[in-house]
């Protein structure tokens, strides 16, 4: 099925673009979250899964989730609370 | 044109997508989102390009798992050193780009 490969990699790029191009960051996130799912698609598509499952498990879940994390406290008011990686709290 | 040299294609698109918005963004968080997307870019043209009729070959598989680890590493190390600069700062990008 080359036009499913076509139609992969369109979106691929597409999603690239909408998560470089977002309005506010969050979006741009979640974009990217969406990104690293088909991208294990493409690595299935590659014949290759365990790449496709280090990518849905890395690739788009922890970095979107380490991502995600890093918007919350950036929504913080700056100087409000201490930050609880930061040993001088 | 086989499925791999179309991924391999998306992969050459994406890194060069990845490069534009890492120049062209200021916010460090858009930055670090623009180094992952040139990331995924050439892990595909790894593995788009070692692909042809006679199967699979396992070593650049290998190299690209390797990478993904690597830089979802160095992508949390970069996730601590802004929040330590915003803290310090209040700023989100960097004083030298303005």
């Amino acid at each position: 099925m080359p036009w499913l490969d076509l139609l992969l990699g369109i979106t691929l790029v597409a999603t690239a673009a909408l998560s470089l191009t977002a309005r506010d960051l969050f979006r741009g996130v979640i974009m990217f979250i969406v990104f690293g799912l088909l991208m294990a698609l493409a690595w299935v598509r590659l014949q290759a899964p365990d790449i496709a499952l280090a990518e849905a498990a890395i690739g788009a879940g922890l970095t979107g989730v380490l991502l995600l994390d890093t918007l919350g406290y950036l929504r913080r008011p700056f100087g409000s609370r201490a930050d609880p990686t930061d040993e001088r709290s | 044109m086989s499925g791999a040299l179309a991924f391999a294609w998306s992969g050459v698109l994406l890194f060069g997508l990845g490069l534009f918005g890492f120049i062209m963004h200021r916010h460090l968080l858009r930055r670090l989102l623009a180094f992952n997307i040139m990331g995924s870019g050439s892990f595909l043209v790894l593995v788009g390009l070692a692909q042809d009729g006679r199967g699979v070959d396992p070593v650049p598989h290998a190299m690209v798992i390797t990478g993904i680890v690597v830089a979802v590493a160095s992508t949390a190390l970069a996730l601590v050193v802004f929040r330590r600069w915003y803290r310090a700062s209040g700023r989100t990008d960097l004083p030298e780009d303005t």
